[in-house]
């Protein structure tokens, strides 16, 4: 009954976040306006824009390229944004309770993101989206000091900082997990059952 | 009775519509003229179109898909491991991952074969065909095994879901253990069949399926409700049951609706079934206690609720000096039943074994050995590196045979809003059972270490079931058997007490055997079925 285990599929909620939620939910920006105090409000469904942008340059593999950067980075908007909090859990085996998921974490990650900014100005005396993104880093290593997770990424809901969340989001994906293998797999994506028993085509040749 | 009180007339009341009792109503329709009439407590569940966008907020989120899918103030307490609150159209199975072994003959024998436990009052051979129903009905792709380990009458209705490249290398190493493992029998198209697509390998069997593959049992409710061929109640938990003082049979089921209105509704029939599972259907039985009978109705043994069964597991995951791509069909694994049929006279131990792929310890992760932050490429280099080889789990089922007081009651503390004391469950191994728990669980530690070595590999992790919580695939609490004082039900699932009440498919099961129970439950519930058509046509 638990191949594999309904835990192991809650610990992965957020798996293929990017490719079916931002696949149905827009992404528009609500104000351009500027602060004198170094943060920016560009403001991407209560993101701020350039923050996060900065951000993802810092916690992505640039080796993805800037295009699949902003595509990952208005996923992990769609999906935040998607978000139903207190939404009923799946329940089943394994415990009888109904249980809900967790309030939403999107205001603390925006927070979190102006603090980025904040922190920028009091180590590096500029706003963060300034610096380049070796002086970013630093910022963002201090404010992760805390965290952990040695084993592995938590799932995107459960990550504990938006820079984590914005990362683990990305990682979730069927096109991480790709890059990751070298081949063609697309974990969790709904395709035919033809093929199964060849070995997954690499990356780098025709697409399986 | 209240003055807006309903009142159904039925020749056949199925209480519960979970998967036994849609395919028993699908062959009592077909079997009989009667009407059959099917109450369920909860709601029809999320519509086959809806199933997709339910599945990616799933996946998204780890939202239910089946919201709603219970009630509130109806639920088990105690070691409910394997129990699922789940009360609508389908029941538990709107949610199951399909995975349908059949049980082995010595389930059935394990008293004759082996000195311990209990025979059940048929054989595996009697079953054999409503197996083999069971399988068509519900469209189960599988794969031959060895027929001394995996024996059958007749082959499987479709062919089995393909064993792809990640399970071909792990069968070669399975082998090389000597350890022979097919493809694992699933109610899931391998083919386009009855109507429903081709699976299309999108991981979440368990807990929806977005194409229809999947076997689940609306699509039989809708089939027989379109044909007029049931009358199927929704919301309306049935919560007594009454019978004549002087006949013993049941005369009507008295329920309320579970709407806000909450009104009272009697049904009357000929005949009435509980096909509620494990917990409800004895849970109903103790609450139509009266006068007459104190203990609840079909009691006379005082089984009721008792010898409730199930099974624990060990799993591992193991490092295999292979390249494996986690993700290809995730929830497909192999299966083999070669420690199903043990030799006698050996110290007991049954169980099933499965192998899957795995992902464990091939994760991305946020820092290195050393404590190094991982960002940016840093991070998808070291993945590269942990995502390289391969990881295999493996799993084995071990059957635990249940103690009279393994039990089912009534815990008066907790009420629902009819004021219906709720069940409380207590599970409890065997004395022979619990004398061998610890043998049995670091044998099959050292059975994976053999495998492990096998294959040139490592033990990366090995956990056994939290058995504080309950055991898995669960059934009993209302036990067949020929003699009345040590059974509720006979053989054909009829109760001992009442000759027009009988009881379907899990709570009539002696054990629980070693593997996924589903397609047990259905087989013994449609063997239910042929009986009851048989006395309907007399």
């Amino acid at each position: 009954m638990t191949e594999p285990t309904r835990r192991a599929f809650l610990k992965t909620a957020g798996l293929l976040a990017g490719a079916t939620v931002a696949g149905t939910t827009g992404c528009t920006t609500e104000s351009t306006q500027r602060s004198a105090t170094g943060t920016r409000n560009d403001r991407v469904l209560g993101f701020d824009g350039d923050l996060l942008t900065a951000l993802a340059e810092v916690v992505l593999p640039a080796s993805i390229g800037a295009d699949a950067g902003r595509r990952a980075t208005r996923a992990f908007v769609a999906w935040a944004d998607g978000y139903d909090p207190v939404a009923e859990e799946m329940h089943g085996y394994g415990y009888s309770d109904v249980r809900y998921l967790p309030a939403d974490p999107s205001p603390a990650w925006r927070a979190q993101l102006d603090a980025l900014n904040a922190l920028a100005m009091r180590t590096k005396g500029k706003g963060f989206v300034t610096l380049d993104v070796p002086a970013r880093s630093e910022v963002v290593a201090a404010a992760l000091r805390r965290e952990r997770n040695n084993d592995r990424l938590p799932a995107p809901l459960g990550a504990s900082h938006v820079a984590i969340a914005l990362l683990a989001h990305w990682a979730s994906s069927p096109d991480a997990w790709n890059l990751a293998l070298g081949v063609q797999v697309s974990p969790g994506a709904c395709r035919a059952l033809d093929g199964v028993a060849r070995k997954p085509l690499p990356i780098a040749g025709p697409r399986a | 009775m209240t003055q807006n009180a309903r009142t159904i007339a039925a020749d056949i009341l199925i209480v519960g519509s979970g998967i036994t009792a849609a395919l028993m109503a699908a062959r009592l329709a077909e079997t009989t003229t009667r009407k059959i009439t099917v109450v369920e407590a909860g709601r029809t569940s999320t519509p086959f179109a809806e199933r997709t966008r339910a599945r990616e907020r799933f996946v998204a989120y780890g939202e239910s898909p089946w919201k709603q899918d219970h009630l509130d103030d109806q639920n088990a307490y105690g070691t409910t491991w394997g129990f699922s609150p789940s009360m609508n159209v389908g029941g538990l199975a709107m949610h199951w991952g399909g995975v349908s072994p059949r049980y082995s003959p010595e389930d059935f024998q394990l008293r004759s074969q082996f000195g311990i436990g209990d025979d059940w009052p048929y054989s595996y051979d009697d079953l054999d065909p409503f197996y083999q129903e069971a399988e068509e009905r519900m469209g189960v792709a599988g794969e031959q095994g060895p027929p001394a380990l995996d024996p059958r009458g007749k082959p499987y209705p479709l062919p089995p879901l393909p064993v792809n490249y990640n399970l071909q290398q792990l069968q070669t190493w399975a082998a090389a253990a000597g350890i022979p493992a097919w493809s694992t029998p699933s109610a899931k198209n391998s083919i386009p069949h009855a109507g429903r697509a081709q699976c299309q390998r999108c991981d979440t069997c368990y807990p929806v399926c977005p194409t229809g593959a999947k076997y689940s049992p609306d699509f039989t409710w809708d089939a027989l409700v379109q044909g007029r061929k049931v009358e199927l109640i929704t919301e309306t938990l049935v919560r007594r049951l009454e019978a004549d003082p002087k006949t013993g049979r049941i005369t009507r089921a008295l329920a309320n609706r579970t709407d806000a209105g909450g009104q009272a509704v009697t049904i009357t029939a000929r005949t009435y079934v509980l096909a509620a599972g494990f917990v409800w259907s004895p849970h109903l039985l103790l609450l139509s206690r009266d006068s007459r009978h104190p203990n609840g109705l079909a009691n006379r043994s005082g089984l009721v609720g008792r010898y409730l069964a199930g099974h624990r597991n060990v799993n591992a995951y193991l490092r295999l000096p292979m390249e494996l791509y986690p993700g290809i069909n995730a929830q497909h694994s192999l299966v083999s039943k070669k420690f199903m049929r043990p030799v006698r006279g050996q110290r007991y131990l049954r169980h099933d074994l499965r192998i899957w792929e795995s992902s464990v310890g091939r994760e991305p992760r946020l820092r290195d050995d050393k404590g190094g932050l991982l960002l940016g490429d840093a991070m998808l280099t070291d993945w590269k590196t942990r995502a390289a080889g391969a990881t295999a789990r493996v799993r084995a089922y071990y059957d635990v045979l249940p103690h009279r007081d393994s039990m089912l009651s009534l815990d008066d503390s907790r009420v629902n809003r009819f004021g219906d004391p709720m069940p409380a469950l207590a599970f409890q191994d065997s004395t022979e059972s619990a004398a061998l728990k610890a043998w049995q669980e670091e044998s099959l530690r050292t059975l994976f270490r053999e495998m492990a070595r096998a294959g040139n590999g490592e033990i990366l992790r090995m956990e056994n079931s939290a058995n504080d919580l309950g055991q898995e695939h669960p059934a009993g609490g209302c036990r067949a058997g020929n003699d009345p004082a040590q059974s509720v039900v006979n053989g054909w699932g009829q109760a001992h007490d009442h000759e027009n009440l009988w009881v379907a498919g899990a709570p009539t099961q002696t054990t629980a055997s070693c593997c996924n129970g589903t397609l047990t439950f259905v087989a013994v519930g449609l063997r239910t079925a042929s009986a009851i058509a048989r006395e309907s046509v007399a």
